[in-house]
């Protein structure tokens, strides 16, 4: 019963937002937006999200998340363009379509292979929100059991595997990226006894750093910066011919869409990893599980169709943690996650009681959204594709000004401008070194929820750290932590191996015993 | 990203300079209260403020260290001699003087003087223009020659610019005619303008991308402008000649 009334009251929110006109224009030209922004090289779906949460600050939160969840879903599926017709990841979440989506156009089928992705994508975000809907309860059943030991080893387990995952070079430097980002949370006065932390005097520092001119600064500036400086220039675009949805390539290949569906989701739900490593292990997984592996990477038509399922299903993975703890499972949902602050939503465990419809407002949000860029990928994409011709040297200072507008306007605040164009400029120098960003964004959200709940434990349990041991989640939550350090250490990689080959050979000479047995007898 | 060899050099002296900045967290967190009385509160070490610095600090030195060692490991101590011994050579000025590090230093002093010299004093749209008129000329013409004098004219300007907001001579002019440095801005991109049409004059594809890019220079920030102005209702950092003439025709009742 509980069951059904939820179901309706989804449906019922669903027709709400869809039947005003003036939501459906921002549905479909956010789409549109957030497919150009993913389609042209050197733009992200982060930066899409990042500059548009300027403009939403004046709409009211339920308004700004159908803006915004509409680009992140296009600009996710919009970096699929550019690796079908030019072989140039629009996004790296589309890195891994490139591999086959190129030769499918290479061989005349580009429409195939873009109507392909438009149907897997829309299937994928749908998945995607389904799990959005049923597991949130859970999630947010057992964070109301989390204390505040299990939050700050939650927000450090958050850093480290973002850390270890999305670093390019040495895990190292993933975690380095990591903590800068907590020191930069650690600017301001604290949380708990107001004592004023690396402000120097200066007044602006006393409220901390804002989230999102570090986010507009770490994700924009430096891709501004990287594009012009090594002169990047857009190759020719394949021919697109007529786009097909594909419904019978999508029904005969059920089980793989399931199976890309449930990669993205997983991975979208682990912290601060995004939609290209949740492609990339869809296409190991597709390719590993295929029949004709060595078809791969020459146009075949279900790697297009895993990867671009498992990126946009990463969308809705990201959204479970990001609403039920507070901790942004992709760069977007980070991006998301400052935009909710902005307007007095604070997600976490309490977001039920606070917002009783909130998650569902979210996913009835993308499931719309799915829709739309469905629609505006089937009629439209060869309108969008035109955006590909555009030379970068010409849309990249556009986005440095609307950088720049978009983080003064927040907070009208030209601190704010003074702040992330340094964060920007050295966001550019650690990339260049092999650092990842998205580990330092998720230190600086992540910082005050660690710092208060670790001081706020430490008062409860009198300055013993015991309760990490002695609670079930917590214990898991550190032998996680301790595992993801040691497992980096080539020491741990050793003593695995040799404990390995010696339980192997011991099973090896056990088995020859049973064997050489019968024969003595 | 850089390739891994010079990466692992990189990582040297970037793991020294992380293990030094580690360090100075730990420093100024020491300075904080630890079992001090801080607002009427007397501290315990954990609740102290400077708890999770101190933890934040000790783990970025510890990394920095750790860095340090994996460089040093996979490179050896002579390539990190060599890379000093090359900081310190003339290598290092030719390395300066590419062209993809010119290009760095264009788009790095093209935001530097756009955020903190003209942003705060010159009316936002006139500094806009000016910030992309210069940037979409310096990189479309896509010329290294054309690119250095772009730049070196744009210095130029942001030096004289620079002094004339520094040694007071914006509060002593203004008095006398009003809106004085956007009206010194609006020479400036006037200026910018005529030197780079001197520049490309004679090339047809080039003109045809110097019309483009000022039509965008020009277009782009009264588009994204208004929208913030009028509709967001964000004032702009800083309002002077052409708000003054945009408020008059908004507000005119016609």
């Amino acid at each position: 019963m509980m069951l059904l009334e939820r179901i309706g009251a989804y449906f019922q929110i669903v027709l709400h937002l869809a039947s005003d006109p003036l939501n459906i224009l921002i549905l479909l030209s956010s789409v549109m937006l957030g497919i150009m922004f993913g389609a042209m090289p050197g733009l992200t779906s982060t930066l899409g999200v990042a500059l548009l949460t300027a403009l939403t600050y004046g709409m009211d939160t339920a308004t700004a998340m159908l803006c915004l969840l509409a680009i992140y879903v296009g600009g996710t599926y919009g970096g699929s363009y550019a690796s079908i017709l030019i072989n140039i990841p629009g996004t790296a979440a589309s890195a891994a379509t490139a591999l086959d989506g190129y030769p499918l156009a290479c061989k005349g089928e580009a429409g195939r292979a873009i109507g392909l992705t438009t149907t897997s994508s829309a299937i994928g975000t749908i998945i995607s929100m389904l799990f959005l809907v049923s597991i949130s309860p859970l999630i947010s059943f057992f964070a109301l059991q989390f204390t505040s030991f299990e939050f700050f080893l939650l927000a450090f387990f958050g850093i480290l595997i973002s850390g270890t995952l999305t670093s390019p070079d040495l895990v190292i430097k993933g975690w380095i990226s990591g903590f800068l980002g907590l020191f930069l949370a650690c600017v301001g006065r604290d949380l708990l006894q107001f004592y004023p932390r690396f402000t120097f005097g200066v007044s602006e520092l006393d409220s901390g750093i804002e989230v999102v001119p570090v986010l507009i600064g770490a994700f924009g500036i430096p891709q501004i910066i990287q594009v012009l400086k090594e002169q990047f220039q857009i190759g020719e675009a394949q021919k697109l011919q007529r786009i097909l949805p594909e419904f019978g390539t999508i029904v005969r290949n059920i089980p793989r869409i399931i199976r890309s569906a449930l990669i993205g989701v997983g991975i979208g739900s682990v912290p601060g990893i995004g939609e290209d490593i949740a492609a990339w292990v869809s296409y190991g997984a597709a390719k590993n599980t295929s029949k004709h592996p060595e078809t791969f990477g020459k146009g075949e038509i279900k790697a297009v169709l895993c990867t671009e399922v498992a990126n946009n299903a990463c969308v809705g993975g990201a959204m479970i943690p990001l609403l039920n703890l507070g901790i942004p499972g992709s760069p977007p949902a980070a991006m998301l996650l400052g935009a909710l602050m902005l307007h007095g939503v604070t997600p976490g465990p309490m977001i039920t009681f606070e917002h009783p419809t909130f998650i569902m407002e979210v996913a009835a949000i993308l499931l719309l959204a799915s829709l739309s860029m469905w629609v505006v990928g089937m009629l439209l994409a060869k309108q969008v594709v035109k955006v590909l011709r555009i030379p970068a040297p010409l849309f990249m200072p556009i986005i440095g000004l609307l950088c720049i507008i978009g983080s003064y306007s927040l907070g009208m605040n030209i601190w704010n401008l003074y702040l992330m164009l340094p964060v920007g400029i050295v966001s550019y120098f650690l990339i260049e070194m092999g650092y990842p960003i998205a580990p330092l964004v998720i230190g600086v959200i992540l910082g005050p929820m660690a710092d208060e709940n670790l001081r706020r434990a430490l008062m409860v349990s009198q300055g013993s750290f015991m309760p990490v041991f002695t609670r079930p989640v917590s214990l898991i939550l550190f032998l996680v932590i301790v595992w993801t350090v040691v497992s980096q250490f080539p020491a741990y990689r050793r003593f695995k191996d040799k404990l390995l080959e010696k339980i192997f050979r011991r099973k090896s000479r056990k088995a020859d015993i049973d064997v050489d047995l019968p024969e003595e007898g | 990203m850089i390739a891994k060899e010079k990466l692992r050099k990189a990582d040297a002296f970037s793991g020294i300079v992380i293990f030094l900045f580690g360090a100075w967290i730990v420093w100024q967190a020491t300075k904080m209260p630890m079992k001090d009385s801080w607002g009427g509160v007397q501290n315990v070490w954990f609740v102290s403020p400077a708890l999770f610095p101190l933890f934040v600090g000790a783990m970025i030195m510890l990394l920095g260290l750790l860095l340090v060692r994996t460089a040093l490991k996979t490179i050896g101590v002579k390539a990190v001699n060599d890379t000093l011994q090359w900081l310190f050579s003339k290598k290092l000025l030719q390395f300066l003087n590419t062209i993809p590090i010119l290009r760095f230093y264009a788009i790095a002093v093209l935001f530097l003087s756009f955020v903190y010299l003209n942003i705060p004093r010159i009316d936002f749209f006139l500094s806009a223009v000016l910030f992309l008129s210069v940037f979409i000329t310096m990189f479309y013409f896509d010329d290294a020659v054309l690119l250095k004098k772009l730049f070196f004219f744009y210095l130029a300007g942001t030096v004289f610019f620079t002094f004339y907001f520094a040694v007071g001579l914006e509060g002593f002019i203004s008095r006398v005619l009003p809106f004085a440095k956007d009206i010194l801005a609006l020479c400036f991109i006037f200026g910018y303008c005529f030197y780079a049409w001197r520049l490309i004059r004679h090339g047809p594809q080039l003109r045809k991308k110097y019309r483009t890019g000022l039509i965008i220079a020009i277009v782009a920030p009264f588009t994204v402008g208004l929208i913030f102005k009028y509709f967001l209702l964000v004032p702009m950092p800083s309002e002077g000649l052409v708000v003054a003439i945009l408020d008059a025709i908004w507000y005119f009742e016609f």
